[in-house]
């Protein structure tokens, strides 16, 4: 049983992770129907900047953190006007292949400046572990869990109370009705893309946190489009949810399945829960489902 | 292609693909120069367009499937994958010859491409992509989780041979290759101008105004599945028995994107669009491979070998620029020459 729950609280770590991928994702789509492929990079880069200046420029830990965020919110920003705003009044699909052609051109760039290595992020976090009855707990990553939620919790009182927020629901729900109510769409598109930005950076370095920077870390992205599916494109507390629940499903599943089928349950996991939602509930847990007139 | 003043008279003559006798010897004389290509071509003019023409043959599946169908899929490497795979397999382990290996590879990947292609019935656009990528994935653990596959070493399959001819060189393996190539354009420019492409079409352009009017969705969009997947398994099977080496490394999600983005430069909807689009990006990736070692030597900072990185870069630079300023890909400047060709010398 003790083991059973250690694998479930890694697993919860692990899935908080995920949940903050997917909420960047969430929030682009929440406040302009655009679903983002591209937003793993925007994860990486936020990862790559924060070690650029803790690891490569050895600045302390508070002073790193506001560059690397003002550098990934730019890109988010460079992304919005240079890519996604010629595009405002075309088909969303079109977007949506616009985010994957960013996703490959800003792999071209981070693959091009790790050339192959490895980055690994100094300690910042307090080390050591938390013993409960039996089940250790990193400390580390129990604050990027808690820093995790807080940020759910944030933005989602953002989008709920706030006039910003209110401004983005209604863009989301028609850009035309919100521009003649006198909200600024092109400005409510680069704010979200700055806020989502600003949500990957955190996702980055909670999870260069945990593993390495290298080549893959934006691949990430995708776990957090699958969890961001599941839980219902338009739905934070669904990204939140999926995002621990697809954690524990792919670290229990790896405990218990591998040596049945073999090793490799992790790598899969994710795809078939996203195949199973998709198939059964096509909005996702907790999406709104929209009736389709011709 | 038609020049100013020439009429369809009858019926045959306006659904023909081939209308004046000009195209009968552009086109002839096209094939003969195809088909005397080996014989002067350079070797590495030869190997590039074997493996151009098996690109070709992905994307017209893709093509079908995506673009005539409106199914946008991200699975295409994984059913290439299976294509390569199942030929390998036949012909290594149950001793099948390739001429029989290829046909049932490309039957293997449609049967496999259904069951990937059943979401579709649920789910459409962008969850019906992400669908895909998650059917690439399971497709590529499967392949590494079995034991007939060969796992992460995988497969060495054997050139092809007819009667004790070898096809064991590129110059050989060109013909089989080129003659696969033109029956699979034919049969795609064929099929969608059908009956089962218009109602491709009608489902892409709004598949709920296609079913009021009679289409039948769930048969059209699954058999648009099955059909490009045999294409891609056409295509594995002809890469598998040309490259003599099967393993997962060739059919990874990059190149799945890689064929979405031909197809977009291309242009949806057209089967030129297709030649047009894996031309570009492949001739785009040429000239990176090429000037990638003077630019290292030029910009220090890129590193020893930045050609990878930069391929993707212009790679993905070109899918940006064509969406912003031609979204409906080459083929359609391909479309605006044609007109202007078959108005001239007039203006209207």
């Amino acid at each position: 049983m003790i083991e059973f729950f250690q694998h479930a609280i890694t697993g919860l770590m692990i899935g908080s992770l995920y949940a903050l991928v997917a909420a960047g994702i969430v929030l682009v789509y929440k406040a302009t129907h655009v679903v983002s492929l591209a937003h793993g990079q925007l994860v990486a880069f936020g990862a790559l900047f924060f070690w650029l200046f803790l690891g490569g420029l050895g600045l302390p830990f508070w002073l790193s953190l506001v560059p690397a965020f003002v550098l990934t919110a730019l890109l988010g920003l460079l992304i919005e006007r240079l890519a996604l705003r010629p595009l405002i009044g075309q088909p969303l699909f079109a977007a949506f292949l616009m985010t994957f052609a960013i996703f490959i051109a800003l792999e071209g760039v981070f693959v091009l400046y790790l050339k192959g290595e490895t980055r690994t992020l100094p300690a910042f976090l307090p080390e050591g572990n938390l013993d409960i009855s039996g089940i250790s707990i990193p400390i580390n990553q129990l604050i990027s869990f808690c820093v995790a939620v807080l940020l759910f919790a944030a933005v989602s009182l953002l989008f709920k109370y706030t006039k910003l927020g209110l401004g983005m629901r209604a863009t989301a729900e028609d850009h035309r009705l919100a521009q003649s109510t006198g909200i600024i769409v092109k400005n409510i598109f680069s704010y979200i893309w700055i806020l989502s930005a600003m949500v990957a950076a955190v996702a980055g370095i909670a999870t260069a946190n945990v593993m390495d920077i290298y080549y893959m870390l934006p691949y990430i992205g995708i776990s957090g489009l699958i969890v961001a599916i599941c839980g219902g494109l338009d739905s934070l507390l669904g990204a939140l949810v999926v995002g621990l629940l697809l954690g524990f499903v792919e670290n229990v599943g790896a405990a218990y399945l591998d040596p049945l089928v073999g090793g490799g349950v992790k790598d899969v996991a994710a795809y078939v829960v996203l195949l199973a939602v998709l198939l059964i509930r096509p909005y996702g847990l907790f999406g709104l489902v929209k009736i389709e007139r011709i | 292609m038609r020049p100013c003043g020439v009429f369809d008279k009858s019926y045959g003559l306006d659904i023909a693909i081939i209308r004046t006798w000009q195209h009968w010897v552009i086109l002839i004389s096209a094939l003969i120069l195809l088909y005397t290509f080996p014989l002067f071509g350079s070797y590495y003019l030869v190997s590039f367009m074997n493996s151009l023409a098996i690109t070709v043959i992905v994307v017209l599946g893709l093509q079908i499937v995506s673009g005539y169908c409106g199914q946008i899929s991200f699975g295409q490497a994984a059913f290439m994958a299976i294509g390569a795979y199942t030929s390998a397999i036949l012909t290594i382990k149950f001793g099948f010859s390739f001429w029989i290996a290829l046909p049932l590879s490309g039957i293997m990947a449609g049967i496999v491409g259904i069951i990937g292609g059943a979401p579709s019935l649920r789910i459409k656009g962008m969850y019906l992509a992400m669908a895909t990528i998650a059917i690439h994935f399971v497709v590529i653990w499967l392949i590494l989780h079995m034991e007939i596959t060969g796992s992460f070493k995988g497969l060495y399959p054997l050139p092809p041979s007819l009667g004790g001819f070898e096809f064991d060189t590129d110059e050989r393996i060109f013909y089989i290759i080129m003659t696969v190539m033109v029956i699979m354009t034919y049969a795609a420019r064929n099929l969608v101008r059908s009956k089962v492409g218009r109602a491709f079409v009608a489902i892409r352009d709004n598949d709920l105004a296609g079913e009021v009017m009679g289409v039948n969705l769930y048969y059209y969009k699954l058999l648009a599945f099955f059909v490009s997947c045999f294409y891609a398994g056409i295509a594995g099977s002809l890469w598998g028995h040309l490259i003599t080496v099967v393993n997962t490394e060739q059919f990874t999600l990059m190149h799945a994107l890689e064929y979405v983005g031909m197809l977009i430069i291309g242009g949806m909807g057209s089967i030129p669009g297709v030649f047009f689009g894996v031309l570009f990006i492949r001739i785009l990736n040429e000239l990176v491979m090429f000037s990638s070692p003077v630019l290292a030597k030029a910009l220090p900072w890129l590193g020893s070998s930045p050609a990878a990185a930069l391929g993707l870069i212009a790679f993905g630079l070109a899918v940006i620029v064509f969406l912003i300023f031609e979204p409906r890909g080459l083929a359609h400047r391909w479309e605006i020459f044609k007109a202007s060709y078959r108005l001239y010398p007039f203006a209207h």
